[in-house]
């Protein structure tokens, strides 16, 4: 199948693409639980935690959001813009993601494609662009993946700012590390060949680079970026892996 | 349940942000032609992102992670399982939380 034919979305995609979201949905839901907790204690009321992690959906950002309000109140002018900069720096990385997801949701129609660029996130990327590799060209598989850990979220914002102090914090339990083992696992999985090195290593290099001043998203959309422009800058030297 | 309008303000504009971030890259590929180098470019870049993901926490010195990776890339090899090499890492990382807090 070549990667431009093939542009569907049906029920199908959808019930794979649930079944695959489960493990990682799991690490969400805890993490919703967290963000509600945090929401609680700043006080924000859980009409607005609830629309906050509906909206925004971005646990790394909506922490910094919440931490920027002092007493629930929200941030001067001047804050309000440098909150604004660091969410796009944090979520930067969606923009690389929605760019490597045009050639599969391209061929769709406008609201299949956008509704499910607004349920992007990390592990619902990875698994999809893991799943194309293998011949997945479902779309309905990119949205169930997003979409199956936007639920959670949303239920564990919900617990979280309703029930208070079930679970001490997400790293005691190691769910901090869950998204680190899927990628690591999927990673390995990936590799094909001695072409992988190159992207590898300054991958490696700018993400511990970015890492070392910005932690999170922005150390992430440096691999990726590294990793893309590395093998533009190197494309046709080698015999075609 | 209440809702302050200033603060529902605030959520709009991190909204925007956000979905502006989860849009544009999609919409501006509009107008790119796709060739075989830009789209082996594209394809790199999953690799890549995961590379990013896992790289700060092999190199953060910390020993559980680091056993924990080696674990996940050693049952990889020898049975390429995504889901049992994730969760094979997620237990070495709870057990040595664990011992840690008993510690």
């Amino acid at each position: 199948m070549s990667s431009l034919e093939g542009h569907s979305f049906t029920v199908g995609g959808v019930r794979r693409g649930i079944v695959a979201a489960q493990p990682l949905a799991l690490g969400v839901f805890i993490y919703g639980i967290a963000f509600g907790l945090v929401a609680k204690e700043a006080q924000l009321s859980i009409a607005e935690a609830l629309t906050m992690s509906g909206l925004v959906y971005s646990s790394s950002a909506q922490l910094v959001i919440v931490n920027s309000m002092s007493n629930g109140t929200i941030p001067a002018s001047g804050a309000l813009l440098a909150v604004t900069a660091t969410l796009l720096l944090l979520n930067g990385r969606y923009i690389l993601y929605g760019a490597a997801l045009r050639p599969w949701l391209g061929g769709l129609p406008a609201y299949q494609a956008y509704s499910t660029l607004a349920v992007l996130g990390d592990g619902n990327w990875i698994l999809s662009m893991k799943a194309y590799e293998k011949g997945e060209r479902d779309a309905g598989f990119v949205f169930a993946t997003g979409f199956g850990m936007f639920i959670p979220w949303i239920g564990g914002t919900w617990i979280g700012s309703t029930a208070g102090s079930l679970i001490t914090s997400p790293a005691s339990l190691g769910l901090d590390f869950m998204l680190v083992a899927f990628s690591a696992a999927m990673g390995v999985g990936m590799l094909k060949g001695r072409g992988d090195l190159k992207v590898i290593a300054v991958a490696s290099v700018a993400s511990i680079a970015v890492h070392q001043f910005s932690p999170g998203g922005s150390a992430i959309l440096a691999a990726g970026l590294a990793g893309g422009i590395v093998t533009w800058l190197s494309y046709g030297r080698e015999a075609s892996s | 349940m209440s809702m302050r309008i200033d603060v529902l303000w605030l959520i709009m504009i991190f909204s925007l942000a956000s979905l502006f971030c989860r849009i544009s890259g999609f919409w501006l590929m509009r107008w790119v032609r796709f060739t075989p180098r830009l789209e082996a470019s594209l394809k790199a870049t999953p690799l890549a992102v995961m590379v990013g993901i896992v790289a700060p926490t092999a190199v953060s010195g910390r020993p559980v992670e680091l056993l924990a990776l080696v674990v996940i890339v050693a049952v990889m090899r020898f049975k390429e399982n995504d889901l049992l090499a994730a969760m094979a890492g997620m237990a070495i990382i709870a057990v040595g939380r664990w011992l840690q807090l008993a510690a």
